[in-house]
């Protein structure tokens, strides 16, 4: 039975795929986002907050799925299920492998919410397991993605093409951060993404937040967009107004 | 007509004076032929029925805002009047003697004096507010839930026939003349209403005034035939019969009534609604000014067994608009929810509740009709006329009385058992003295002598219970609930006499969840961990954590109730079955067919919780105490589903009720309604009973910023996700805040 670290589980998570879920959020990630809301499952082992919290704890899969199962009659009820979810849930690849074959074993609806950046085959051994993969967009260039997450795109973009030429449900979650990313072009990208997998079960749009920015000093970290504001309406109406131009109706905000 | 100061209360003394010495129920016919109709107001501008009414000072009444019951009398509120009033030296002595006459002969002080010694030494005191204490007796005989089909159904001739056989028994007598009392009362106000609608130009006027002497009239002569007569009858019977009113299954005995009413075409539903909304609005107002009361009125639709569904369903509807439009917090709409429902109903009362509307709380009869059945030892259709009434307290419609009458600090019983039975705050003994926390080896040795301490003073409990129901009976019939409450009539015997079919009784605990909590910490560490010292524990608490707070953290982090945790979830279920099974024994020890726990809302665990010394669940002295079965303020810190699933492990088959607070962000009813509807299904399904819903609002998230231990499940969605609000940097709350101005 192997065992993983697990930052935080989450009950009654409604954001993070269909009905009412737990999200069990993995500790590392090989992105840097800038804008990262989750900063403290960046790093793979259990840190310490600079106001003494421990962040991470080491559980086995019996463990995580004895919480997840506690509200399986909720799961039932509402067409939810687990969300794995991280920092990249695939970092601990064997952890996420078995976890994600229990819960499978168990009838749990599944979904993985992942950067994408991992080799092709942890894809390919999980594709069986995953009901939804909530798989995120966060720039259209190599260069702009090396800038913005300290890796490019290209695996990436190849996982995507092969988890969608696999059949595999996945919905598009693309962070929108005001001034950074959500330029015309990189929106007309994301419309374009529509017209090439016309079976996307859909896009969602998570409007920038600041409220990471004290989990990132909470770890000793320094917040590198200063007090850039949430995303405002009008970048909203902005951002619907653009991908509709594009041709892309079917955006969820 | 009353010219001298005083003049009711001095009638009416001189009433009671002269039948002192005849049967109980002769005696309260003379006195509330006095009371009747010289306490009821002027018809109100806008009222669509007459009967609002206020208490003079001395009366008969099951419960009296200001303590007492029966035969009360409000010295307080009679000394500060005689103030402002300059009285001629012989009105002085004459009021002086009848207060004195009164402190002797009103029903509460009846009951106090009846107390044995040993009662007497175990509740000391009556002032629970502002003493500390384990149990206090409370006096009143609140809740009655009549049986207002049977008064609709009937009429007043009906029940004339029901009591003519029993022809010169005074119990008898004093029935009929009670009926006489109703209807001189109904054709005072007809009178009234007729002397308006001659001055009214408004033609819309003058018809409301004559429809409410018509039906005042009819009432008298006949069981009424339309709507407006049956509200009408409700009200002015219930304004009689109790000043704590609870207006039970409405739809069960208006449905019909407003079914034949819009077949036949004497009102359009926006009429119904209209005459709805003024019944609404006129449930408060005899009670003005005493919130306490104003709390207590309840209005309870829905549910399984009920005759007519599709009338009744039609009512429910009519309620819930009702309730909509006048947004008050009375009456506490209730809504008994079933598989099976129907749809549109349940959405509405979602809508509602999504509005921001408190009401209605919602009931769960597929789990509340088979605990009533065990709880009260009954048949299912007997339990199916459950209602909860006031706080959340269950009784069975026309069948039992189950009235509160006495009250527990658990924390403070816990508190000590950890101090030989003294009370560390007053340093008296309180208690039993069982040794310290010390002295208990282990932690079922703690448990034991938790359990023997409250047994002792629920033992106590059961017999002033008891006591305070056969005082009530050597005093009065209590004649208005014996017309309407099943086998008073059948038995020739007033209600507390030997009339009511289940007599049973209510004891309001307090702090359950805080006391739980407090043990599993104890548990973990004074005994599992040995990390905290008894005597160090005790130290730590009697010096309200002073000096320690590494103790205090450790107090704090261990688990606690609302978390899904089993360790804490075990104890919390296994201090609700010791309490709930002490207080459910008295029915073997007492004349009582029932004695049960309920687990409740009001502000009594803020005050006890003022009394009460630092409690070992991290908990400092003065704060408040749990109440209902929620977690201890800001303790339930895994989300709602986690909440829901440790309330549902406390068996509701052993007491009479517990409340269940939710406090939700109204997203939950706009973006994620279907999720809401899955969780509450679930929660249902899972054994929930009820669930009080409170929508917030912009005021209510101010309020978290401030006081975040009160909301500590609040789930606010901020962006493409949800959090607990009370966990967001300050800068996102003020935007939440500010956001909700327009969601």
């Amino acid at each position: 039975m192997s065992s993983g670290i697990v930052l935080n589980i989450q009950r009654f998570s409604l954001h993070d795929g269909d009905g009412i879920r737990t999200t069990v959020f993995l500790k590392g990630c090989g992105l840097r986002c800038v804008w990262c809301h989750n900063p403290e499952a960046m790093l793979l082992q259990p840190q310490m907050s600079v106001d003494g919290k421990m962040l991470g704890v080491e559980m086995t899969v019996d463990q995580v799925i004895a919480a997840v199962e506690k509200d399986r009659r909720y799961y039932e009820n509402s067409g939810g299920g687990l969300t794995l979810s991280g920092g990249e849930p695939l970092f601990q690849f064997t952890f996420a492998r078995d976890l994600l074959t229990e819960a499978k074993r168990r009838g749990l609806h599944i979904c993985l919410d992942t950067a994408g950046d991992v080799p092709q085959s942890h894809f390919a051994s999980i594709l069986p397991l995953v009901d939804v993969f909530l798989y995120d967009i966060k720039a259209h260039t190599p260069e702009q993605h090396q800038r913005l997450t300290g890796v490019e795109n290209k695996r990436i973009l190849a996982n995507l093409e092969f988890l969608y030429a696999s059949g595999a449900a996945i919905t598009l979650r693309c962070p929108l951060i005001p001034g950074i990313n959500d330029t015309p072009d990189h929106l007309a990208w994301i419309a374009s993404l529509a017209r090439r997998y016309p079976n996307l079960r859909g896009i969602d749009i998570m409007p920038f937040h600041n409220m990471a920015a004290g989990k990132w000093r909470a770890i000793g970290k320094t917040w590198t967009l200063g007090d850039l504001p949430n995303a405002s309406e009008a970048d909203r109406a902005r951002w619907l107004e653009t991908l509709r131009a594009c041709g892309y109706i079917n955006i969820r905000l | 007509m009353h010219t001298q100061p005083f003049a009711f209360e001095r009638a009416f003394t001189a009433m009671f004076r002269r039948h002192q010495e005849d049967s109980p129920a002769i005696r309260e016919a003379h006195c509330l032929a006095m009371q009747f109709p010289a306490v009821f107001l002027p018809i109100q501008p806008g009222d669509h029925f007459a009967g609002r009414m206020r208490y003079h000072h001395i009366g008969f009444s099951p419960q009296h805002h200001a303590g007492g019951f029966g035969y009360f009398c409000d010295e307080q509120a009679i000394r500060a009047e005689m103030e402002t009033l300059t009285l001629s030296e012989s009105d002085r002595a004459e009021i002086e003697s009848m207060l004195m006459f009164w402190r002797t002969e009103n029903t509460r002080a009846k009951v106090r004096a009846a107390f044995p010694p040993h009662l007497s030494a175990i509740l000391p005191s009556d002032q629970w507010t502002s003493e500390p204490g384990i149990v206090f007796p409370l006096y009143r005989m609140a809740g009655a839930a009549l049986n207002y089909k049977k008064l609709l159904l009937r009429g007043i001739p009906g029940l004339r026939e029901d009591i003519q056989h029993g022809t010169g028994s005074p119990f008898y007598a004093a029935l009929h003349m009670t009926l006489d009392t109703f209807c001189k009362s109904a054709l005072a106000l007809a009178d009234q209403a007729r002397t308006e609608a001659d001055r009214q130009t408004d033609q819309a006027e003058r018809t409301r005034f004559e429809r409410i002497a018509a039906s005042l009239t009819a009432i008298t002569e006949r069981a009424p035939q339309t709507f407006h007569e049956a509200i009408q009858m409700v009200y002015l019977f219930t304004m009689h019969a109790t000043l704590q009113c609870n207006f039970g299954r409405m739809d069960t005995y208006l449905g019909d009534f407003l079914a034949a009413d819009l077949t036949s075409g004497r009102l359009t539903r926006d009429e119904a609604l209209d005459l709805l909304v003024s019944f609404w609005r006129m449930m408060p107002s005899f009670a003005e000014n005493l919130e306490r009361v104003k709390f207590d009125l309840r209005v309870i639709i829905g549910g399984r067994g009920r005759e007519n569904i599709e009338n009744a369903d039609q009512f429910a509807l009519l309620a819930l608009d009702a309730s909509d439009r006048v947004r008050a917090i009375v009456p506490q709409l209730s809504l008994r929810c079933y598989t099976g429902m129907n749809p549109a109903l349940y959405q509405r009362a979602l809508d509602l509740l999504g509005a921001g509307a408190t009401f209605p709380i919602l009931y769960n009869d597929d789990v509340n009709i088979p605990a009533v059945m065990h709880a009260f030892d009954v048949d299912a259709v007997t339990a199916a006329r459950y209602i909860p009434f006031g706080c959340g307290e269950m009784v069975l419609e026309g069948v039992s009385f189950g009235t509160p009458n006495a009250i527990i600090n658990l924390p403070k019983a816990l508190e000590i058992t950890l101090h030989n039975g003294v009370d560390p705050v007053s340093r008296q003994p309180m208690g039993l003295a069982l040794g310290t926390l010390a002295d208990f080896a282990t932690y079922d040795d703690l448990f034991a002598a938790f359990s023997r301490q409250i047994a002792h003073f629920t033992d106590a409990a059961g017999e002033f219970q008891a006591l305070a129901y056969r005082i009530a009976g050597e005093q009065a019939a209590f004649l208005y609930f014996s017309l309407l409450y099943e086998n008073c009539i059948e038995r020739g015997l007033g209600m507390f006499s030997g009339g009511v079919s289940h007599l049973g009784g209510t004891y309001e605990t307090y702090g359950n969840i805080t006391t739980a909590d407090s043990l599993t910490a104890i548990r973990a560490c004074v005994y599992d961990r040995r990390s905290i010292a008894p005597d160090t524990l005790i130290a730590a608490l009697d010096s309200n954590f002073q000096g320690f707070d590494d103790e205090r953290a450790q107090l704090l982090a261990a688990p606690k109730f609302g978390n899904d945790d089993d360790s804490a979830d075990t104890t919390a279920r296994r201090v609700h079955e010791t309490i709930c099974t002490l207080t459910r024994n008295q029915r073997d020890r007492t004349a009582l067919d029932s004695f049960l726990v309920v687990a409740i809302n009001n502000s009594a665990h803020i005050l006890l919780g003022a009394l009460t010394a630092a409690s070992a669940d991290g908990r400092k002295a003065g704060e408040p105490l749990t109440n209902g079965h929620t977690a201890a303020n800001g303790q339930e810190r895994s989300g709602i589903t986690a909440l829901l699933n440790s309330m549902v492990k406390l068996d509701p088959a052993i007491h009479a009720g517990a409340t269940h607070n939710l406090k939700f962000a109204r997203s939950m009813f706009t973006t994620h309604r279907p999720q809401l509807e899955a969780l509450l299904k679930t929660y249902f399904e899972c054994g929930g009973t009820q669930s009080m819903i409170t929508v917030v609002n912009r005021d209510d998230l101010i309020r978290a910023i401030e006081h975040p231990e009160e909301y500590a499940s609040l789930i606010v969605r901020v962006g493409g996700f949800s959090a607990r609000f009370i966990d967001l940097p300050p800068e996102t709350q003020r935007e939440i805040v500010q956001r909700t101005l327009w969601e």
